[in-house]
């Protein structure tokens, strides 16, 4: 059998039998699809994401359905690390496939708090860090931008969330940038890089008058996704993780041929939690390319 | 909790509702009023369908009919057809065994999620306030169990009471030792409030409401059907779609 492995360089490694996954914030904090989803099958689970404090994350609505998707905005909703590590940690341990930690990193201080708490406990085989997007406050053109020092702040995250980590880190890029930031991650000590976390999007919410902001979900997230993996994948030579739109195994074959040599599936999940398991069986490194 | 295929095996018109028969043998056992499915009606999200019926099964049986209204994508579907469920979710309404007044308020568009709670049982007495706009929004009372103190309200005054349910509910919740409500959550404070004043110390979800946002995984997995409740939040599909209404936000 093809192992599919994440982090070649790091001591432990992260070593997948499949390549598919599901993506964080997607699938709960433990097993809340376990009874739907053959988590046999999969490569990995990724749970979270994961804050340092609990967070009782947006105020509603946070669901509104768009043409070819759903924007979904939680706010990060979750009990914190402490609360999850309490209530999870044994759902991990028998977890069949390797599980790994989603943590948000929105400030060094909330990397490193999640990190330290997650490092060097067995059942996480890894763990994911998410970045702040852009913020829409922040003018991205011209030499005053602030662009620039948000990168670098993000820089910082990074870097933090590796010193406290003791497993193989992955940090998931923001579209909006995934080109301009994959090599400084790299640098910063990235064992592997998911190509891309759900981009914003905004939509007016009728019911309410008002808008929604919030990640995108569904099939249209795919072109942009896959676009954001190739122009990566030229530049960067750590594994990558493929994520966006994928709803089908042909979907993520293409994200394999484009450079990834894993996927993360994502709002398909909650559309038909059974493709996990089908994408995964047919994406198995036994069968082989189609 | 599976996921599914169910066999259509009616679809009939039940004014104002559209009556859509599911054969789910897998699901029966759990199904229960307030809980619900999910079904992959053609949306990228699934569609709640909460049973409107729940008959005593026999041999080979597992049916359960949901009314829907008939703009609503199930509508549309065709006995014979089969639909992707994912289901039974969610905490449902609780009567608890010592009840003996039980009362269900409705707006006539969240009746359905009600109408398992209308068959009798010896020792309950159960009383129905429903509201509707105009008389032409009814479900025909004559439908409804016979034994079942139905009180009408309509905003035009047509059918029943002229007014809203505000006017109606001191009342009936004095006369109740449990309430189960299915309406526009827009009146959840000010019928809360009624029970905080008509009631001395109410049980433990004494009053049972129903919130249903668009529920997206079903699981609890996506955090995306938060409902606001003292002290923070809570989820509709795992913790709800029914809340104690003296919690709700």
């Amino acid at each position: 059998m093809t192992a599919i492995q994440l982090a070649p360089e790091h001591k432990t490694g992260l070593t997948l039998s499949n390549p598919v996954m599901p993506a964080a914030g997607c699938f709960g904090l433990g097993l809340e699809y376990d009874r739907l989803v053959e988590v046999e099958a999969l490569g990995a689970v990724v749970v979270g994401p994961i804050t340092a404090a609990p967070r009782q994350g947006a105020a509603p609505p946070r669901v509104l359905a768009v043409p070819g998707g759903v924007l979904l905005h939680t706010g990060l909703a979750n009990p914190g690390i402490a609360a999850v590590m309490r209530r999870y940690s044994r759902t991990w341990v028998r977890c069949t496939v390797p599980v790994i930690a989603h943590v948000a990193g929105t400030s060094p201080d909330e990397a490193v708090s999640c990190c330290q708490r997650l490092s060097g406990i067995e059942a996480i085989a890894g763990i994911e860090l998410g970045l702040p997007d852009i913020p829409i406050s922040l003018n991205p053109i011209g030499p005053k931008s602030g662009l620039s020092d948000f990168l670098d702040d993000v820089v910082t995250i990074i870097q933090a969330a590796r010193v406290a980590a003791s497993q193989p880190l992955i940090v998931r890029l923001p579209m909006a940038y995934a080109d301009a930031l994959c090599e400084a991650a790299v640098e910063s000590g990235a064992n592997a890089l998911t190509i891309i976390a759900p981009p914003r999007g905004t939509a007016w919410h009728k019911p309410s008058e008002q808008f929604i902001t919030g990640g995108l979900h569904g099939p249209l997230v795919l072109p942009l996704a896959l676009r954001a993996l190739r122009r990566v994948a030229e530049r960067v030579p750590v594994p990558l993780i493929g994520c966006g739109g994928i709803h089908s195994a042909e979907d993520g074959r293409a994200f394999l041929r484009a450079g990834a040599v894993a996927i993360q599936i994502g709002g398909a999940i909650w559309h038909d939690p059974a493709c996990l398991a089908c994408i995964a069986r047919r994406l198995s490194p036994q069968v082989g390319p189609d | 909790m599976v996921q599914t295929d169910a066999l259509i095996t009616g679809v009939e018109e039940s004014s104002p509702f559209v009556r859509v028969t599911l054969a789910v043998p897998d699901l029966r056992p759990a199904l229960a009023p307030g809980r619900f499915v999910l079904a992959d009606l053609g949306g990228y999200l699934r569609t709640p369908l909460f049973p409107a019926s729940l008959e005593t099964p026999g041999p080979g049986d597992g049916e359960f009919d949901v009314l829907v209204p008939p703009s609503h994508p199930g509508a549309a579907l065709q006995p014979g057809a089969r639909v992707d469920l994912i289901g039974s979710l969610g905490r449902g309404f609780e009567v608890p065994d010592v009840t003996r007044r039980l009362l269900l308020v409705a707006s006539i568009a969240h009746l359905p999620v009600l109408l398992p709670l209308t068959n009798q049982k010896p020792g309950l007495s159960t009383a129905l306030l429903l509201s509707a706009s105009t008389a032409a929004e009814l479900y025909p009372v004559q439908m409804l169990p016979p034994a079942l103190e139905v009180h009408v309200v309509t905003a035009d005054g047509s059918a029943g009471h002229r007014g809203a349910t505000l006017d109606l509910f001191p009342d009936l919740v004095r006369w109740a030792d449990c309430a189960c409500i299915a309406a526009d959550p827009a009146i959840y404070p000010a019928l809360a409030e009624i029970v905080r004043e008509s009631r001395m110390g109410p049980a433990h979800r004494f009053a049972q409401a129903l919130v249903a946002p668009p529920m997206v995984c079903g699981v609890g997995a996506c955090q995306g059907c938060a409902v606001p409740v003292a002290g923070g939040t809570k989820l509709a599909c795992t913790d709800g779609p029914v809340f104690d209404l003296l919690e709700l936000r």
